[in-house]
């Protein structure tokens, strides 16, 4: 499904639905909504901090493509003076990433003090100071056997968790690959134990990947089951809802889904994230026409958290043409804010089950 | 030319839905560009959005969002439909 089409389904769904201020009448759906769209002033973008990283695991995106050669800039000056552009044409929310940023704490520090509204993705092997008050999306493999062979590293789990433990910065990302499904078991009654939070990712396959980490099928149908089963047995400790399972093992990836609005794939520059999204290199250089949140993923393949959070997100008018719906969209974006919003909780999910998107089955 | 009510009606909404402050319907410019002035965003201008629609019973297609660009415009589009129902 290309980008038009998608477009039209979601004004068909449109109409003839229930009436906005209808669905918000019940106070439990009003008090949610009014949680949530509080923080509809985020307006992201996300840069790569350095060309190192400390580990190399099998399917990274960051070692995929041209921007692994960006001549790294170290100077925090250079990054501050940055920031403080990128605030006054309106990013009010930075995603610090490629390839390993704690490497690097001196300009994650100079990111904070400029924009204070974050997160930054890293593999949990070295702490970030404390100073640095972004959320810290830590990511897993599966357990420590797989993540020596995928990762090459060893004891990954328990030294992200030395590291990270008590810290509310701190979010397992637990990302579902076809090997390693059942092993969040494992790895969610370690994380669990040590009074640890986690949410979900999928492997999105990097564009000529050719590798055996890829979903099919049948991989999609039991991730989602081992998802809800989870989600079931450890409420307190998983940041997600029955919605978020949905939209990230259908069958379908995200952009035919829901129109991915990256400028990658949106050409639009009229308002959204179209408009004002940049991807930044280590070498503080951009480029539109390869700007997404996980650029260089096959975006047929790509089921990613951190793209979805903002796609899923942003079709708030697919979703509020009925209750059950639009209870399924406050879910995810409670869900969103919760694992990317330092100071956010999470509320009950809404849905107890899985309910298809608008227009789709499920 | 959109009419006076409609102008103040739609200025309202987009006060009361985006909390803007120290302006009123009256005094709102209805030419001031509501994203690259406002800074409005996508989000933003969907909850708008749903609020016109349920307000004056039409439906804005997704499509049609760059055309909301100020309050003008707005109302010219709401009357249109109006027009068109």
């Amino acid at each position: 499904m290309n980008v038009k089409h998608a477009k039209k389904e979601t004004a068909d769904t449109g109409k003839g639905g229930m009436k906005f201020s209808d669905i918000i009448a019940d106070p439990v759906v009003r008090e949610r909504w009014e949680k949530v769209r509080r923080w509809f002033f985020l307006r992201e973008s996300t840069y790569d901090m350095t060309n190192r990283c400390n580990i190399r695991c099998d399917g990274c995106y960051y070692y995929e493509g041209e921007k692994q050669f960006a001549r790294e800039n170290n100077n925090p000056d250079d990054w501050r003076a940055l920031m403080e552009s990128e605030k006054k044409r309106g990013i009010t929310y930075v995603v610090l990433a490629g390839a390993e940023p704690s490497l690097v704490p001196e300009l994650c520090q100079a990111c904070y003090d400029v924009i204070p509204l974050g997160s930054i993705a890293s593999n949990g092997f070295k702490r970030i100071p404390e100073s640095v008050g972004y959320k810290i999306h830590i990511s897993v493999w599966g357990n420590d056997e797989s993540s020596l062979r995928i990762r090459n590293a060893k004891n990954l789990l328990a030294k992200q968790i030395e590291n990270y433990r008590n810290d509310p910065r701190a979010v397992w990302v637990y990302t579902f690959t076809r090997e390693n499904i059942g092993e969040i078991y494992e790895v969610m009654e370690m994380l669990s134990k040590n009074g640890c939070r986690a949410t979900f990712n999928m492997f999105s396959a990097p564009v000529g990947y050719t590798g055996t980490l890829r979903h099919d099928g049948e991989t999609l149908a039991r991730t989602r089951k081992t998802m809800m089963d989870i989600l079931a047995k450890y409420p307190d400790n998983v940041l997600y809802s029955p919605y978020n399972v949905v939209a990230h093992t259908h069958r379908l990836g995200l952009h035919d889904l829901y129109a991915c609005s990256y400028p990658r794939m949106n050409p639009s520059t009229d308002i959204g994230l179209g408009r004002s999204f940049r991807q930044y290199h280590a070498d503080l250089s951009w480029d539109r026409s390869i700007s997404c949140c996980v650029p260089d993923t096959d975006c047929v393949d790509c089921r990613h958290y951190a793209s979805g959070s903002a796609v899923v997100t942003a079709r708030l008018y697919r979703h509020a043409t009925d209750p059950t719906a639009f209870k399924a969209w406050l879910d995810y974006v409670d869900t969103y804010l919760a694992v990317w919003v330092m100071g956010y909780e999470k509320g009950k999910n809404l849905l107890d089950q899985m309910t298809p998107l608008p227009g789709h089955e499920l | 030319m959109a009419d006076k009510k409609t102008l103040l009606r739609v200025a309202e909404i987009l006060i009361d839905e985006l909390k803007l402050e120290d302006v009123t319907p009256e005094t709102f410019d209805p030419e001031v560009d509501l994203i690259d002035e406002l800074g409005i965003d996508s989000m933003d201008l969907t909850t708008v959005v749903l609020v016109l629609q349920d307000e004056y019973g039409i439906t804005i297609d997704e499509d049609d969002y760059p055309k909301l660009k100020n309050v003008k415009l707005i109302a010219d589009y709401i009357e249109q439909k109006l027009k068109e129902k």
